[in-house]
């Protein structure tokens, strides 16, 4: 069997992230409080909503189609992460469309180009306290995971580390970019929501594939 | 401190509800396309001329929504609460006005908003339209970094959109209009105050806490602290505050003209506008700056922030032509 996500893992992985995303909603909201303005997670949950709710309705949906339905979902979200996240996975959602679908190699291809995607219309680098701070670290993992001989449920878990801990030495940075800038030296103690968002989606990847792969 | 009481029935719904009361009470004036989410002028003539559309966050009415009408905009995209409308909005806002002679898209310098309206954009490129943006960067509080996002937009928005307004209204083409709007925007730079923060609806409590004899100064219109921490004071030294480093930044000279604007937050009295407006007016006068034109009132408002900001805008006779031709919006009209 290709080592390669197909449309049940991809519903499973989103269904992680909406519940973990609903459930962290009002933490997002107060980490933006506390250096921008406080609607992170209220802005994006219907967006997430949205397409959890999409995706589920759409069981014969290719895991091209899957990632375009999320795209698409964050688009109508409006905000700056709204539609940084859509063009992030419109990059997954390209790629997966290839003759190998979302296999590994696919999977670091997307994170590359969608990374750049983001950078290009946020005008963000690493070390700018935003949401390229765990996008970065996690599409090193993939990249250099899809050349070792594993599986993608370990790059998956190795991206998810990686975010992680991009999102969580977000704390320790000034905003550079993002409503947050404005607050200069304020912003410093506060992990980013965009970046803490990135961290939650690779985390339900890992988790999501490790449930499936325990069940099967 | 307590949380300012609020008229609500819950945070979700309110922005639509709003939306609907907004339409309902001008009826004549504009309509409120639903989904998605857009206003446009209820009495349009379908002259060809040049559209201009502007749109941001809810939060901060009556922009944008009250400018829409003859000789202002010709659509208004609202956000959700502080967050720019989707790219999804504008594209249909910019595609429901287009006449054939172009659009103009006017945007406050802020990551989301030019994001979205960029995308917006690039899309109606794309599909043959001509669309041209206008980016209002006017906060001097946001000035001197120069890795960062730039100056906010604040205030100014309102003479970028009432002076393109007029243009496009007078039969200018699409170049004129944007380079009226980048002439505009050019030469105005903005400062506020808060004497108290706002509140979220349904929010717990204010975005920040300010103690007894303190004002927040360099606050932007999202209820995100500002830029230093200082002691209150009587309404003229606080107007020092705000119109000298703004009239250093446009380096205005003796005998220079001003469109000025005192811009009330959102819970600040007009009788405090006016007597700001006073110390002002004063301190340009004194300084040999003449206030060709005035406006005060609440217009760019940061929900139910108390505070004001003061917006000079660098006055041709050309510019004060366009400000003093008829406008007939719901929140503007003359």
């Amino acid at each position: 069997m290709a080592d390669a996500l197909d449309g049940d893992g991809v519903r499973a992985w989103v269904a992680d992230f909406v519940a973990a995303f609903g459930a962290a909603r009002v933490a997002l909201d107060e980490l933006d409080r506390r250096s921008g303005d406080g609607d992170f997670g209220t802005n994006l949950l219907p967006a997430v909503e949205r397409a959890g709710r999409e995706l589920a309705a759409a069981p014969a949906a290719s895991v091209s189609e899957l990632f375009t339905m999320l795209s698409t979902a964050f688009m109508h979200a409006g905000g700056t992460s709204g539609p940084l996240f859509g063009v992030w996975f419109r990059e997954f959602a390209r790629a997966a469309a290839g003759p190998g679908g979302l296999d590994r190699e696919a999977l670091a291809a997307a994170a590359v180009n969608g990374l750049a995607a983001v950078q290009r219309l946020g005008q963000a680098g690493v070390g700018h306290k935003t949401m390229v701070d765990a996008m970065s670290p996690a599409t090193d993992a993939l990249a250099s995971a899809a050349g070792q001989s594993r599986g993608l449920r370990d790059d998956l878990v190795d991206a998810a580390v990686a975010a992680r801990e991009g999102a969580d030495a977000t704390a320790g940075l000034i905003a550079r970019r993002g409503r947050a800038s404005y607050v200069g030296e304020l912003s410093r103690g506060v992990p980013d929501p965009g970046a803490e968002a990135v961290a939650m989606f690779f985390e339900a990847a890992s988790r999501s594939l490790a449930a499936r792969s325990a069940a099967g | 401190m307590a949380a300012r009481r609020q008229f609500l029935n819950d945070p979700e719904t309110l922005v639509a509800q709003a939306l609907e009361g907004f339409e309902r009470s001008n009826s004549d004036i504009v309509r409120w396309n639903r989904e998605p989410s857009f206003v446009v002028r209820a009495d349009d003539d379908q002259r060809p001329r040049v559209a201009i559309v502007s749109g941001g966050g809810s939060g901060h009415e009556p922009l944008h929504t009250g400018f829409v009408g003859r000789g202002m905009l010709d659509a208004a995209v609202p956000g959700g609460i502080f967050a720019s409308p989707s790219m999804i909005q504008v594209k249909a806002a910019t595609d429901a006005v287009d006449r054939g002679l172009g659009v103009v898209h006017v945007v406050k310098n802020y990551t989301g908003d030019v994001i979205n309206f960029g995308l917006a954009r690039d899309l109606a490129i794309d599909e043959g339209l001509a669309v041209e943006t206008v980016i209002v960067d006017d906060d001097l509080a946001t000035d001197g970094s120069g890795d960062g996002p730039g100056r906010r937009g604040t205030a100014a928005v309102i003479a970028v959109e009432k002076i393109c307004g007029a243009a496009a209204e007078a039969g200018a083409d699409l170049a004129r209009v944007v380079a009226l709007g980048q002439q505009v925007a050019a030469g105005s730079r903005s400062l506020a105050i808060a004497l108290t923060a706002c509140t979220h609806p349904g929010a717990p409590g204010p975005s920040f806490e300010l103690a007894e004899g303190e004002i927040e100064f360099g606050v932007g219109i999202h209820g995100e602290r500002g830029i230093d921490r200082r002691a209150f004071a009587p309404a003229r030294e606080l107007a020092e505050m705000l119109v000298w480093p703004v009239a250093a930044a446009l380096a205005l000279e003796r005998g220079e003209r001003v469109i000025a604007i005192v811009n009330g937050l959102g819970s600040t009295h007009p009788l405090e506008l006016s007597l700001m407006f006073t110390e002002a007016a004063d301190l340009l006068d004194g300084s040999g700056v003449e206030v060709a034109r005035s406006l005060v009132g609440s217009y760019v408002t940061s929900l139910d922030m108390a505070g004001c900001s003061i917006t000079l805008v660098r006055a041709t006779h050309e510019l004060i032509e366009l400000w003093d031709a008829p406008v007939c919006t719901p929140g503007l009209r003359w």
